[in-house]
């Protein structure tokens, strides 16, 4: 499976109702859970474990619900209503809720810079509060530099590229949570 | 020719200043703090730290050369047609060096040359909000009047030096360079993509004569250059067909 992949199935089960998504492809197991998981209820529940083939024929986005595929899951799935998980924030579920973050990812194909010059300092580490339209990076591409604008607002909480590494079209450059 | 900028908005709007570390940076301050006419030029007479590619320097001796940026808000289509950026501002560069000088080339990607020589560079920053060119900073520096360079920074040369030591007013050369530019411009906002990449490669140094080529990895291999893509990469005739680059993955030796 690759990155792009996940990143595609990340949005998918961001969109649906679902709490908490298992998949396992031979040695590959995935979970990503949502912020309607809820720790305690969802502990009581053996995680579905969804063997899946090709990622991109998981019909996620066409079920409001998880489906249940064995019969000890028959029983109505304990799903935490969206509006208490909305009221009522788990926080501590919050550092391994990657899956809220909000991405600045690359509009071309180049090279990526954290700095506007190796001498000065980066645009944004790891910590900073950006804003929408503060610069966090340069991509160049054919000695074009071009300065990129955040288009999210929160804490940057990860670089996912190497200062001077190329970047395809896409990539995610950073991660940003919108609650920092 | 004279001082007066013969154009309909690039320089129309010229902020002077004697001296500036460097007059990408200064338009880069101005535009933090307020919006900037389209076409608004910053001349430093003396530039004490200019900018060249990510990390080098654009040495200028004081008084001598132009160094200016130029502000502009290309609509474009980022970044599909953003190399026509590059292409545009080049052959701008070039015509205005041609207005003295001939044996006038383009250097993929956008240096200018005479003969074999570095005369000037161009380096363009665009902000990129919400996948779009926010605003470009042009900046072009032209070697004008420096009768001697220091030695082991490649082999530059200068319009007073190829032009028979004749001494050019610096505003004379940038009202020159802003009608040069704007031309150029105005085909770019036009849409005229096949005339600029044509003339380009009217113009683009060292196409279809094969000579040595060197790979970031240090090997070295005959090539010769057949044209630019329309993203920018070059692409080569090798022994092994045809191959593309991207910049610095390949230089002249």
């Amino acid at each position: 499976m690759e990155f792009k992949d996940i990143q595609e199935l990340v949005k998918l089960i961001n969109k649906s109702n679902l709490s908490e998504f298992i998949m396992q492809d031979g040695d590959f197991k995935l979970t990503v859970r949502t912020k309607n998981y809820i720790k305690g209820k969802m502990k009581a529940m053996e995680p579905q474990v969804v063997p899946v083939p090709q990622p991109q024929v998981v019909p996620v986005s066409h079920v409001p619900a998880p489906v249940p595929v064995q019969p000890q899951a028959a029983a109505p799935v304990p799903q935490a209503p969206k509006t208490s998980a909305k009221d009522a924030p788990v926080k501590s579920e919050e550092t391994d809720d990657t899956a809220n973050y909000l991405e600045v990812k690359s509009p071309i194909v180049g090279t990526f810079y954290r700095s506007p010059s190796p001498d000065k300092p980066v645009y944004a580490k790891v910590g900073d509060t950006v804003s929408k339209g503060d610069v966090v990076c340069i991509v160049e591409a054919m000695k074009l530099f071009n300065e990129i604008e955040s288009e999210v607002s929160g804490k940057i909480v990860k670089v996912m590229t190497e200062d001077a590494s190329p970047v395809e079209y896409d990539q995610v450059l950073f991660l940003v949570d919108p609650k920092g | 020719m004279d001082t007066r900028f013969n154009t309909l908005f690039i320089g129309k709007v010229l902020l002077e200043y004697d001296r500036l570390d460097s007059t990408n940076s200064q338009a880069e301050r101005l535009l933090k703090e307020r919006k900037l006419a389209d076409g608004t030029a910053i001349l430093a007479y003396d530039q004490f730290s200019g900018r060249g590619q990510m990390g080098n320097s654009w040495f200028s001796e004081s008084y001598t050369n132009l160094t200016t940026s130029i502000i502009l808000y290309p609509k474009i289509d980022f970044p599909k047609q953003q190399f026509y950026l590059n292409q545009a501002i080049a052959l701008g560069v070039r015509d205005c060096i041609a207005y003295w000088l001939e044996d006038v080339w383009v250097k993929w990607p956008n240096d200018i040359y005479v003969g074999g020589k570095k005369i000037a560079g161009i380096l363009i920053q665009n902000s990129i909000q919400r996948r779009q060119i926010g605003h470009s900073i042009v900046g072009v520096g032209i070697n004008v009047n420096q009768g001697e360079f220091p030695e082991g920074i490649g082999q530059p040369t200068s319009v007073y030096l190829e032009n028979g030591k004749n001494v050019l007013d610096i505003k004379v050369v940038l009202a020159c360079l802003c009608s040069c530019i704007e031309k150029w411009y105005m085909k770019l906002k036009q849409g005229k993509y096949d005339e600029i990449e044509s003339v380009y490669h009217q113009f683009l140094y060292m196409k279809g004569i094969p000579r040595k080529y060197q790979l970031a990895s240090g090997d070295v291999f005959q090539g010769e250059i057949e044209r630019v893509l329309p993203d920018g990469r070059l692409e080569m005739s090798t022994h092994n067909g045809l191959q593309t680059f991207m910049f610095k993955e390949i230089s002249m030796i």
